[in-house]
């Protein structure tokens, strides 16, 4: 079958401006977008420009966009993709600088990965370490760690399984909104050692972190993470878990966690979701002032909350629903 | 110019294992890497990593077990640290935060593996590599590590049989930098890539191996290829050894289990070149399938296929069209590993004073003639460790050798003349027709006349070398000029295999001659040293094996 890739390319060098370049090529059988770029450029181009390292979905270095969706190219079937598009079109990642054809900036990905702290707290790094060689005979004697302990971090969709291919960051709508967002990998990371039996995380200065501006509380929720990861990871999961970890552990400090604590508290007074007070609780008086042309233009359209709010009717079913949740006492 | 005490060139597990020790200490050390770390060739092993923790195991067996494996050609001394030091390591890497899968008793859960007289291999699921990698690279980064990714390292600088340097291009700005050490360490890797049908990264082109052999440190049993069991059949992605190891069985065309005919005791668990060896004559004899074997797993049941061969699946499904649960993968052998290298003692020296290797990139020889599953990861966190401890106490009493800057221009000319040149020749298609070749004559079964013409092939395609004219001519991340470096390195470790190959006449581990088909131990029971000479040829020597407690003996499983 013959096929045509069309290419993002651009090369600031020498390009003034971006442009598509297409390449006619024919397929094999089993041929990846990754074979199909490498063709392009072995045969054809060697100006075409892309990262690309084990070929078999765990080194992360060639995640791009095809027809407009962020994946693997090594993983990503050219007959599945011309099925559906007719063309193989390459683009470089989102929400990152291009560098040059599809290859794009990482520096500030990776910047975030060390923003959380990616390994045990705690002293670990004692150069006397009890290191032991074995002598005739000998045998070692193992820490006893139960299968329970690492319950969150053994599955086949658990965090450490991620490959940091970027797939979530180009598509993550937090990195939208704010550019300085950790992102879902990130945070991703700083679950996996929050959730670490290991971790001597005394004081709960992971979430205090994780909770700080640009943090987890960042978190849009869109779902793009989950659904562009390549290992079958949701990030957005683990952070909603982590927001609970935090307001569990009265780490509320956050705009993020008073918002959901002011959510949860207007629900439990009113059945009803009391915007004016929840943007007291989420941001304070002061917060509430820097937004007021914001609330008054909405006003004028007719958008305005209701200023009191009526209980709803069923107001006994949750008040037993927030018993059995018990939040209570934690949000204070 | 850059000037740091230590480089490490090449940041897979034994670069990042050696980092961590020298950081730890307080060692202004730097990684320097043609990618980032985390896309290291490291990060797709799949199986597991040997140490004996059983009470009813013992390293002792483990260090038989291996000596056995490597065909007796492995040195018995440095096998004894390796198996001696294997449990600390794995314990010391748990404690940096790296996760196994647990056993009942809490304890680290182990798996079979080929070759191996003990259930002993720790995994995680069947991406230990990547647990392993990312775990010591998270250390790394908690010591505040300065990384130059994406610099591809050229030439060594030697004074004086004392190392000064690297020459590094930096890919990025399309620009040369010389870099001054006190001390180096090649963590470099393997270089799968002189073949078609490897299991190996597109980045696994035997750069350090070259980079090293070019600057007169001699390269040891570089004609030891191994040659995986388990690769898929459209691809040559690995399947690991651990779905072997977990019971999966090895059919021919007949559905039958032939390993009951070449290794009646250990089945699909002999070592990797034997059951390689079987595959092919399965195959050459008329009984696979469009040139494959089946693996089998289906009778695990889908429950344990997703619990401990996840990733194999998920591969089987997406670059091979088939479901383990359900089918059997069509698989067959392909390049895997190298068992030779560049030459080291036990603390990862070479010839040159303070120049280091380990990991794949170095051959102590811990290997031998066959390497055993499970024993490349445990080889990469010893010797790294043992590098990183070694060279920490070597820059104490050392000054900065003289660093010749002539070295970095001679390179950055020799890039400078392919990107001149108007040369025809791809370096892409010339790496294709070299890949193919290898695997034709140089491949699982050798043979002298096979071997002649692969050398014939070398010597047209350094010819043709000459003609290399690449597309890009532009500084900025150019990586078509990267490429056409990397098929020298590959086609110059190709020409030290195949010279290395003819040379030695005898059948031993993985290198199988259809001439020479017995093991020779009174000629051949000797490493082989490769190096340049003036006119760019290779001149061979010897050097004797380390025997100290098992005497060679036949090897059947």
């Amino acid at each position: 079958m013959e096929f045509t890739v069309k290419s993002y390319r651009f090369n600031p060098e020498i390009d003034e401006k971006p442009y598509y370049k297409e390449y006619v090529l024919n397929d094999f059988p089993g041929m990846t977008v990754l074979n199909a770029l490498m063709k392009v450029k072995a045969e054809i181009d060697g100006t075409l420009s892309f990262r690309r390292s084990c070929r078999s979905a765990i080194c992360g270095s060639c995640a791009m966009k095809i027809n407009g969706i962020t994946k693997l190219a090594c993983k990503t079937q050219v007959s599945a993709e011309i099925e559906k598009f007719g063309v193989i079109k390459v683009d470089p990642l989102g929400n990152m600088p291009i560098i040059r054809d599809l290859i794009v900036d990482q520096e500030v990905f990776f910047d975030k990965i060390k923003e959380i702290k990616p390994y045990l707290l705690g002293k670990t790094d004692h150069i006397d370490d009890d290191f032991k060689a074995l002598k005739e005979g000998e045998k070692i004697k193992q820490p006893v760690y139960y299968k329970t302990e690492f319950q969150n971090l053994t599955g086949n969709n658990d965090t450490p399984n991620c490959i940091l291919c970027e797939c979530c960051y180009s598509e993550c709508g937090g990195v939208v909104a704010n550019s300085k967002y950790l992102g879902p990998a990130a945070l991703a990371k700083l679950y996996r050692y929050s959730e670490d039996p290991r971790d001597n995380d005394k004081n709960g200065s992971r979430l205090v972190n994780g909770s700080k501006s640009a943090g987890m509380f960042d978190c849009v929720h869109c779902q793009a993470c989950e659904e562009f990861c390549p290992k079958g990871i949701s990030p957005v999961k683990v952070i909603v878990r982590m927001h609970e970890k935090a307001i569990k552990n009265s780490i509320t400090f956050s705009k993020g966690a008073k918002h959901i604590i002011g959510i949860a508290r207007s629900i439990q007074e009113t059945g009803r979701l009391d915007e004016i007070k929840v943007a007291v609780d989420s941001v304070g008086i002061s917060g509430i002032l820097n937004d007021l042309p914001v609330a008054i233009g909405a006003g004028l359209k007719g958008k305005m909350p209701p200023l009191r709010l009526k209980l709803i009717k069923d107001m006994e079913d949750i008040r037993v629903a927030f018993k059995d949740l018990n939040l209570e006492e934690k949000h204070d | 110019m850059l000037k740091h005490d230590v480089i490490i060139v090449g940041a897979g597990l034994a670069g990042l294992r050696a980092c961590v020790e020298l950081r730890k200490r307080g060692v202004d050390a730097v990684i320097v890497s043609k990618v980032y770390p985390t896309r290291s060739h490291s990060g797709a092993a799949q199986g597991g990593v040997n140490a004996a923790f059983d009470e009813n195991d013992s390293w002792e067996s483990h260090f038989f077990d291996t000596v056995k494996g490597s065909d007796y050609i492995g040195d018995q001394d440095a096998i004894e640290i390796l198996t001696s030091e294997a449990p600390g390591n794995i314990l010391e890497l748990q404690k940096m935060g790296v996760v196994f899968n647990r056993n009942d008793k809490g304890g680290i859960a182990q798996r079979p593996f080929g070759g191996q007289s003990f259930p002993r291999s720790c995994y995680y699921a069947d991406a230990v590599g990547h647990m392993m990698l990312h775990g010591l690279f998270d250390n790394v980064l908690k010591y505040n590590t300065k990384i130059l990714y994406e610099y591809f390292v050229t030439s060594l600088v030697v004074d004086n049989g004392k190392i000064s340097g690297v020459v590094a291009y930096d890919i990025r700005e399309g620009r040369f930098h010389g870099i001054a050490a006190k001390s180096v360490l090649f963590a470099t890797g393997g270089y799968g890539q002189v073949y078609s049908s490897n299991t190996n990264a597109l980045i696994n082109t035997g750069d350090g191996m070259s980079v090293a052999i070019r600057a007169d440190v001699p390269l040891m049993d570089m004609e030891f290829v191994q040659f995986h069991p388990t690769t898929l059949k459209s691809t040559g992605i690995l399947v690991t050894e651990g779905a072997r190891g977990e019971g999966a069985y090895l059919l021919n065309s007949l559905g039958v289990r032939f390993m009951s005919k070449y290794a009646p005791k250990a089945m699909e668990l002999a070592p990797r070149d034997v059951v390689a060896r079987a595959e092919q004559t399965e195959i050459n004899e008329g009984r696979g399938i469009d040139g494959a074997i089946l693996l089998d797993v289906r009778h695990l049941g889908k429950e344990k296929i997703m619990e401990k061969l996840p990733q194999i699946m998920q591969l089987s499904i997406d670059f091979e069209g088939v479901n383990p649960i359900y089918e059997p993968i069509p698989i067959r052998p392909g390049v895997h590993y190298s068992m030779g290298g560049i030459k080291t003692d036990n603390n990862g020296r070479t010839t040159v004073e303070g120049f280091y290797s380990a990991g794949e990139s170095a051959c102590v020889s811990v290997h031998g003639a066959n390497r055993l599953g499970g024993n490349s990861l445990l080889d990469t966190i010893v010797f790294g460790r043992r590098a990183g401890i070694d060279m920490a106490e070597y820059i104490k009493n050392v000054d900065f050798g003289k660093f010749d800057e002539s070295a970095v221009r001679r390179d950055e000319e020799i890039f400078e003349n392919i990107k001149k040149s108007a040369g025809k020749e791809r370096h892409g298609l010339l790496k294709a027709e070299l890949q193919e070749d290898m695997r034709k004559n140089v491949g699982v079964f050798r043979e002298e006349s096979l071997m002649k013409k692969a050398i014939e092939k070398i010597e047209e395609l350094k010819e043709r070398a000459k003609n290399i004219g690449v597309d890009d001519k532009s500084h900025l991340f150019n990586t078509d000029i990267v490429e056409a470096f990397e098929f020298k390195n590959i086609l110059l470790i190709a020409e030290i295999i195949a010279r290395g190959a003819i040379m030695r006449q005898e059948s031993r581990g993985a290198h199988y001659r259809n001439d020479f088909p017995e093991r020779d131990d009174d000629k051949w029971l000797k490493h082989t040293i490769a190096k340049l000479n003036a006119s760019g040829g290779i001149d061979f020597d010897f050097s004797p094996v380390t025997i100290t407690k098992f005497k060679p003996q036949p090897r059947t499983y």
